[in-house]
């Protein structure tokens, strides 16, 4: 009995030393459309990730289904203030096709936005265009960063990086470790 | 009896300490859901938007003025009516008594 109990304590010792020195390993997580890999890219440790999938989503207004794409959405476990996802849309295939697709973000993502810088850059070795600017979303302030990276044969993904105002500044590390640990898989 | 109580007790307090040391290992946040994630669904519905012939901004005429509100009726200014008086009462009329002693003679 009391050797079966004394193993439990040196299980949890085990557990308590594991989580006291966690591993420093990011989680690689690929975007694929019809079985064909997109792009990967690494979430943060201690991140929640949302995957969603191909789906219909219907306008109650307008009563026309229409399909989207899957979106990935990811943000800290423990604070909402910070919010980060990609998108591949289908049928954009050029940076420019992807900045149209991106003039579409005022109406959505963030209100009254105003763009603060725009510069052309690569990620993940691609060419990519981004967008940095301000805006206001539930009251409070946010400032974004709106990505058109132009992957391999014909398709573009779309990063948007979302941080509220108030939000911890370190989160801007983890998002350009995201950034940094792009690559196109095709 | 006393070993077999030290056995009950390793048992009981060992079976304590683990269960609390393996709630330890949980985080300390439970139940997380995506209640509101309001930029998750803006994305999806950037998706939906995206190079269709609707626009949802559409440049609508602006709203109209809202309506004047009409003047409030003035009641007719009326005099209050002059305040009842009551009856006055006249002095009755003084009359020489009818009957009157004649004139001494």
């Amino acid at each position: 009995m009391r050797s079966f109990s004394c193993s439990i304590l040196a299980l949890c010792g085990a557990f308590y030393v594991g989580t006291a020195a966690p591993a420093l390993a990011d989680t690689p997580v690929t975007y694929t459309e019809e079985g064909q890999a997109l792009f990967r890219f690494e979430v943060p440790d201690f991140w929640i990730l949302r995957t969603g999938g191909p789906r219909e989503i219907e306008d109650t207004g307008l009563g026309d289904a229409r399909a989207v794409a899957r979106v990935i959405g990811f943000r800290p476990v423990t604070d909402d203030a910070v919010w980060m996802g990609f998108v591949s849309p289908a049928g954009v295939g050029t940076i420019q096709g992807g900045v149209r697709y991106l003039q579409d973000i005022d109406r959505f993502l963030v209100k009254d936005p105003t763009m603060t810088s725009t510069s052309d850059t690569r990620i993940g070795g691609l060419p990519a265009r981004v967008f940095r600017g301000t805006g206001h979303r539930d009251g409070k302030g946010v400032s974004f960063t709106a990505t058109v990276i132009d992957l391999p044969q014909g398709r573009v993904a779309i990063a948007v990086a979302i941080l509220r105002d108030g939000a911890d500044p370190s989160f801007a590390d983890d998002l350009n470790a995201v950034f940094a640990s792009f690559r196109a898989l095709q | 009896m006393s070993i077999r109580l030290i056995k009950r007790m390793s048992l009981a307090l060992g079976l304590g300490i683990a269960t609390l040391t393996l709630s330890a290992c949980d985080g300390v946040t439970v139940g997380v859901g995506y209640g509101y994630d309001p930029f998750y669904d803006s994305m999806l519905w950037n998706d939906y938007y995206h190079d269709v012939d609707v626009d949802i901004d559409i440049d609508r005429p602006n709203r109209p003025d809202r309506p004047v509100r009409p003047e409030r009726p003035k009641p007719p200014v009326a005099k209050p009516p002059a305040r009842p008086r009551p009856p006055v009462a006249r002095p009755p009329v003084a009359r020489p008594p009818i009957h009157r002693p004649g004139p001494r003679r």
